[in-house]
This record gives C-alpha cells, structure tokens and sequence, in this order.
C-alpha cells in the first residue's frame, strides 16, 4: 500500500494562482443561484452566460476533462478544487455520452462530438428513461424504424436533464421488434429536429431541473447510431456504470464539518447541541461514513487503475454516497429544530435554505442512474452471482 | 495513489492463509473450545518463524518487515487470522513489541524484542480493570520499594491471553500518574484467573497482583510521555483488532453467499429472493466499507500522517460495529442450522461481538472522533442564518 493521495506539489502554486485570478476575472454573473446537485438555470440568458463561461476556460486551457482524455493529475485537482470554490457549474448538460463516444463512437463520431462537449459548445441530454420504463429500463418501447438511409423515431422519454436547452440527446430506442435489451439501439439525436417537443417537468424540489421529451416521426441519419444496432444495450451500461461511480465522488467532508458548526449553534435541552452526546455520537457516525466514502473512493481507483473493479464497486459507491448526502440533509435539518422547516426566501431559514433543498434534491441520488434497490440487485446477481431475478410477464 | 495491499503483503497474505488451512484450521480450534485454553503453542511458534511477531521489531532484534509499512504488513496477517478466528496472542504480543521498540530501554530491546519476533516469548497487555482504556481505571498501584524498584498491586481484567503469557506489559498508577512496567507472568505474587466469555476461540483474563515487587529497570520508557505511548498502543491495537475483524467477516460472508446459492426452499434456491439479495447486498457494502476504514487507519498510523488519530478512531467507531452485525445476519440467512453448536456461524458471532466490547467499543471512539473533528472546524463555521 502507498500514500492515498500524494500532496500537490508547491511548483503549482503559480497555476493555481492563475485559475483563481481567470474565476476572479470571468465568472458568470448569473440571474440563478446554483444549488445541490445537477441542477439547470431557469433561463436561457444563464445558459449563454454558462456556455462562454465553459469556452472562455477551454481556450484558456483550463479543461477539467480535456477531449483527448490526457491532463496534468496536478492540474486537474487544482482545477476542480477551485472551479468547486466558486460555485459555478463548469459541466453543462449530461456528460454520459462522451463515454459512450469513447467507447463505442466511430473516429468521425468522436473528432465531431467530443471537443464541442469539453468547450461547451454542444449541450447534450439524456433521452433513456420513458414513463413506463424506469427501473426496468430495458422494458423501453420508443420505436426506430429503419426508412433507407434514415431512422423514424416515435415514443416518449422522461427524468432527461438540461433536454430544455440541449444541442443533441443520447438517445435509446427499439430497432428491433423484440423485448428485453437485444432490439435496443443508441443514437445521436440532433435535438433541433422537426418532431422533438420538449416540456420541462416541476420537481418536488419547485425548480424543473428534468424535463419530458416527446418524439414523433423524428428522422435520424443511420450514420448516427453509436456502435452496432442492437448493441445500445451493451453502450448504455457501460457508460452507466461510469455515472454511478462519479455520483460517489462528490465530497462530504464539509457538510460534516457544517453540522459541527450547527451544533455549536443550535440548543437542545438548555445547551449548545454539542454538548448533548447523542449529538456527539451522531455526529461521529457521519464523520466515519464521510471519511470512509473517501477511501472507498481511493479503493476503487486503485482497482481501476489496476483493471481489477469488481461489479459491485460502482453500485455500492452510489449506495454509500447517496444515502449518506439523504441522511446529512435530514440531520442537518433536525439539528435547527424548528428552523430546519424554513426555505430558502424566507430570512430566517438556514443558510438560506441550502440544507432545505438539499434534502428535498437528496432522492434524485437515491432513485436516479438506476435505483438503490436495483443497485442492490445488481450487486447481488453480478457483484456475488445470486440467481437472477425472474421476469414476470 | 495504491489502495491495496502490494506484492509483498500479498506473498505474507498468501504463505499465512495456507499454513493456518494446514495447521490452525478452524476445526482444529473447535476442538479444544471447551478446554481451559485453545492456544496451540507449536503453531504459534510456526507461526512466528512466517514473521507473525516480526513486523513491529527493528531488524537487530531478529524482526524485520516485508514493506516500509510494518503496521500495513501486520494488518496483511491480522485479516488471515481473523478469517479462521485464530485463537493465539497475535495482537496482545505484536502491542507490546511495539511499545518496547518505541518506549524500551536498550537494555530491554535485547532482553525482550528477540525471544518475542522468535516466538519463544508470548506477551499480554494488563491496562484497566474495566477494560476500557481510560486510565482513570487503572487499578494496578505502584509503590515505591527499597532499593529503587516498584511493587504492585491490584487487578487488571479483560486481558486477552494472560494464561498463556509469559511476559505481562503492566499499566500501574503512581500518584497521580501512570507508569507501565514489564512483569514475568510466572513472577511471585502475580495470579491469572481465566473469564469466563462469550468468544469461545480466545480468552480473556483477570490478572491479580499481590506485592508484586520489581526492579527500577522493568519500568517501560519515561514516565511522563507514558500517556501518550499507551494512547499509541491503543491505536495500533484498534487496527488490528478491525483487521482481524475484517477478516473473520469476510469469511464468514463469504460462506453466507454460498448457503444461499445452495439452499433450495420453495424449489429456488433463497439467494434468488430479493429479501435475501438486498440483504447480502447491504452485507457487502458494510463490509467493503469495514475494509476501507481499516486499510485507511493502518496507512496513515504506518505514515504517521497528521490525520492519523482521526483515521483510526473512524476504523474503531465503524468497523467492529459492521462486522458485528454482518455476524448476526450472517446467522439469520442460515437459519435453523446457524443456530446450532455443531456449524460455526455461532463462533463467528461470539467473536464479533466480543470484540466489539473491547479496547474502547465503537461509542469509545466516536466520542474521540467528534472531538477530533471539532478540533479542525473552526467557529461560525455553521453558515449564514438569522436565529
């Protein structure tokens, strides 16, 4: 075993300085106060602020995930450090797709697509889930129907996130008329298509971070499909797997650190909350789960880079991750007492409610990129090889 | 950054798993679970010829490591012992070498670390008297005596494998401090009564001393840094007690995944009911999530990182509580014949849970956590809000 993260050497002082003198000079000022989690402006005037945002640091050469998938490991860190600072989101849209291109995408697919991703120039969504296809996402019936050289789409796709502002979708749809994965193909969807209706969806949390996206007799060039027809299956899975293993990534540390600074604030029982030792012992128990995502984190990285992942790691991260983020906000609350029932606008929230809606976000962790329960599944057919589960029909 | 063990450790990993499947397999412990002891001295000595007391001992003194990380090494052994619920003193004899190595006079580094990293010399831990580690509750005197020595008295309990000791690292109080001091088991005046326990496949002891009178050189390092090397036992002691406890749970995981594809009831096997999958599910995240915190403690104790305190008391909070429950569902997915004397579920669970009570339980080290962690977020640290 080696040092779990070796320090950032003080030779990058100089460029973490220069990425904080470029935020200081080009953040956005944006008309929407980003909150927890993959959320989207309300308005298109943000989204073009976003977006210069975006090109303005890729041709600075400030890409967190630059296209030809090589970067400095310093530089990236100092990156997303302070990119994460500054509370404005540099990953517009869905990013899933450019794994899919990585993986499966012809020369051309990837040399067209990949680039205007990392620069902000293209905005992608998501188009996988439909409204009777959630979990069993296999069970999807948006047909395309093979017409010459072109496709001819028809069906309903639900939970696709920025589709209110995208450029193109990563789409899947049936080629074949038969159930389950064989007949499912992945295309890219030029979203400004004749046909594609989009209607942003309200979600409990009051914003409309998801939309509804309806396709009717929408023509797509054959040269679009991403891999093999019939072989969607295979693409959506794997660049799943690599969503469900970036949702661990998001660190705890500080939110552990606030409900220190809640309990010190907060009374119970004539004293500060930090004084109570069941506060004490709750707060340790997430200090624990905290630091444990982090190494949990390092473990499958190495495994990674050692080409050894087993197929639980990815659900068992987004298990740990999500519930931990559900509980911190559900405590976070608790500890204000009857503050924690105040939101955001109100003057005496919180915060100004982060915490609030946090929480109210905190099941779009646990529900969305599949389930924790079809996580559970997954680790227990494919992770420790339990028989499968039958389907009913 | 390499989060698993490295080749070296694996070899160690390896070569301990196979001596202890041909010499101390657990059907050889169960044997002489109702005898006064299960420790099998021949095996221990093997046992320490593969390095198993060798880790934590500098190389003049017959010891030696297989990596720069001893206590990483140790903890590569600890999981293999756990795994077949290894009744011999691996943890109690590789604390007190480590203590001697750090604290010890060179005079006792010669006269103690060899016999020790050679298996001749099997030592015990005797600290509190409730078995907690707060010092407030040793309960062991040490007096002035003529001629510069100490005498002892008094009772230290919960002290693994102090019948099959032969030398006792003894925590005694003085005034208002506390000095430890090395004591012959066998030393007149000095009594071991077996406990009575829940774990069948190790002891835990009561260790009574009456006029126990030794010289000034049996005193371990300086007085006032003893505090602070107690509270270094404690950590490498947390480590590889998650160690064996990862080990042990591990294994018994292990053996639950395959009774459940094994076991037909209702003409399917149960491991095909979700009831059962969201259960071993649960099982493996808690116990992928028990390794990390004690791969993350022993790398940053064997690092000596800044935030090593912190690293350890995140593996003695979580992982014994972890593998504790693991234990018990473990039972549960077995059904009727995990409740029975004659299969081994009931061991795993005995230990677990044994465990779990002692070197500080999980309560012991939040407490220290949240200290800890108060101690590095600074005030007005709660964020914006008008109340």
């Amino acid at each position: 075993m080696d040092v779990t993260v070796p320090p950032i050497p003080p030779a990058y002082d100089g460029y973490r300085e220069r990425v904080r003198a470029f935020v200081a000079e080009h953040r956005p000022d944006l008309g929407w106060t980003p909150r927890a989690g993959m959320r989207v402006p309300d308005d298109e005037a943000d989204v073009e602020k976003l977006r210069a945002w975006v090109r303005a640091l890729y041709d600075a050469g400030f890409a967190v995930d630059p296209p030809d998938g090589r970067g400095d490991e310093f530089e990236s860190r100092i990156l997303r450090e302070e990119l994460g600072r500054a509370g404005v989101p540099y990953v517009l849209g869905n990013p899933l797709v450019a794994g899919a291109l990585r993986l499966f995408g012809t020369d051309e697919q990837r040399r067209t697509y990949l680039p205007p991703i990392a620069r902000g120039d293209h905005i992608w969504t998501q188009l996988f889930s439909e409204p009777d296809a959630g979990s069993d996402l296999a069970s999807l019936t948006t047909r395309a129907d093979r017409d010459g050289d072109h496709f001819a789409v028809n069906g309903q796709k639900v939970w696709s996130t920025w589709a209110q502002f995208a450029d193109f979708g990563y789409l899947l749809a049936r080629t074949e008329p038969v159930a389950g994965p064989a007949g499912i193909t992945a295309f890219i969807l030029d979203m400004r298509t004749p046909g594609v209706t989009t209607r942003p969806l309200r979600e409990m949390t009051g914003t409309s971070d998801f939309n509804e996206v309806f396709l009717d007799d929408v023509r797509i060039p054959a040269g679009n499909v991403i891999g093999e027809p019939g072989q969607g299956w295979r693409v959506a899975t794997a660049s799943l797997a690599t969503e469900r293993g970036g949702v661990g990534l998001g660190g705890t540390a500080d939110a552990v650190a606030a409900l220190v600074g809640m309990a010190r604030r907060y009374r119970r029982g004539g004293a500060p909350a930090i004084e109570d030792s069941a506060v004490r012992q709750d707060i340790a128990r997430f200090a624990a789960r905290s630091r444990i995502q982090r190494a949990l984190g390092y473990r499958v990285a190495t495994k990674a880079a050692a080409g050894t992942v087993d197929a639980w790691d990815a659900p068992l991260t987004k298990i740990w991750y999500s519930e931990l983020n559900l509980e911190l906000c559900e405590y976070a609350m608790a500890l204000q007492g009857p503050v924690g029932a105040l939101v955001e606008g109100e003057p005496l929230a919180h915060d100004s409610g982060r915490w609030q809606d946090a929480f109210l976000y905190a099941r779009a962790y646990t529900i969305a990129g599949g389930s924790n329960e079809i996580m559970r599944n997954l680790i227990a057919e494919r992770g420790l090889g339990l028989p499968r589960e039958a389907r009913g029909s | 950054m390499n989060f698993a063990f490295d080749e070296n450790q694996q070899l160690l990993r390896e070569s301990t798993r196979r001596f202890l499947a041909d010499r101390q397999p657990l059907s050889a412990v169960r044997a002489r679970l109702e005898s006064a002891s299960t420790f099998d001295r021949a095996v221990w000595e093997e046992g320490a010829a593969l390095g198993w007391t060798a880790m934590l001992v500098p190389t003049e003194y017959d010891g030696g490591s297989v990596t720069h990380q001893p206590l990483v090494d140790a903890v590569a052994i600890a999981e293999e012992l756990g795994r077949v619920l290894y009744p011999g003193p691996f943890l109690p004899t590789n604390v007190v070498a480590d203590a001697i190595a750090r604290e010890g006079t060179d005079e006792q580094r010669k006269r103690f670390l060899a016999p020790i990293a050679r298996g001749e010399t099997v030592a015990a831990w005797c600290l509190t008297a409730d078995g907690t580690p707060d010092l407030d509750a040793v309960a062991v005197t040490a007096s002035g005596a003529p001629g510069g020595g100490l005498t002892l008295d008094g009772v230290a309990r919960f002290v693994h494998d102090a019948h099959v000791a032969d030398l006792l690292l003894v925590a005694g109080r003085t005034g208002a401090s506390v000095v430890q001091v090395l004591v012959p088991a066998d030393h007149a005046g000095v009594e071991t009564r077996v406990l009575g326990g829940i774990d069948l496949t190790r002891r835990l002891c009561e260790v009574r001393f009456a006029g126990v009178t030794v010289d000034p050189e049996a005193v371990v390092g300086d007085g006032a840094r003893t505090p602070d090397a107690i509270a270094r036992s404690l950590r490498v002691a947390t480590v590889l007690q998650a160690a064996e406890a990862v080990g042990a749970a591990d294994e018994l995981f292990a053996r639950t995944v395959e009774y459940a594809k094994e076991r037909v009831q209702f003409g399917r096997a149960i491991g095909s009911f979700q009831a059962i999958k969201h259960k071993l599910a649960n099982l493996l995240v808690e116990l992928e999530a028990a390794r990390a915190a004690t791969h993350d403690a022993a790398l940053a104790l064997a690092d000596g990182a800044d935030d090593a305190e912190e690293a350890v008391a995140v593996a003695g909070s979580y992982v014994r509580d972890a593998c504790a429950h693991l234990s018990g569902e473990a039972l549960q997915t077995h059904g009727g014949i995990g409740f029975t004397w004659e299969h081994d579920v009931h061991l795993y669970v005995r230990r677990a849970r044994s465990e779990q009570l002692l070197y500080g339980d999980p309560a012991w080290h939040r407490e220290r956590l949240c200290t800890l962690v108060e101690a590095r977020v600074p005030d007005g640290a709660a964020g914006a809000g008008a109340v």
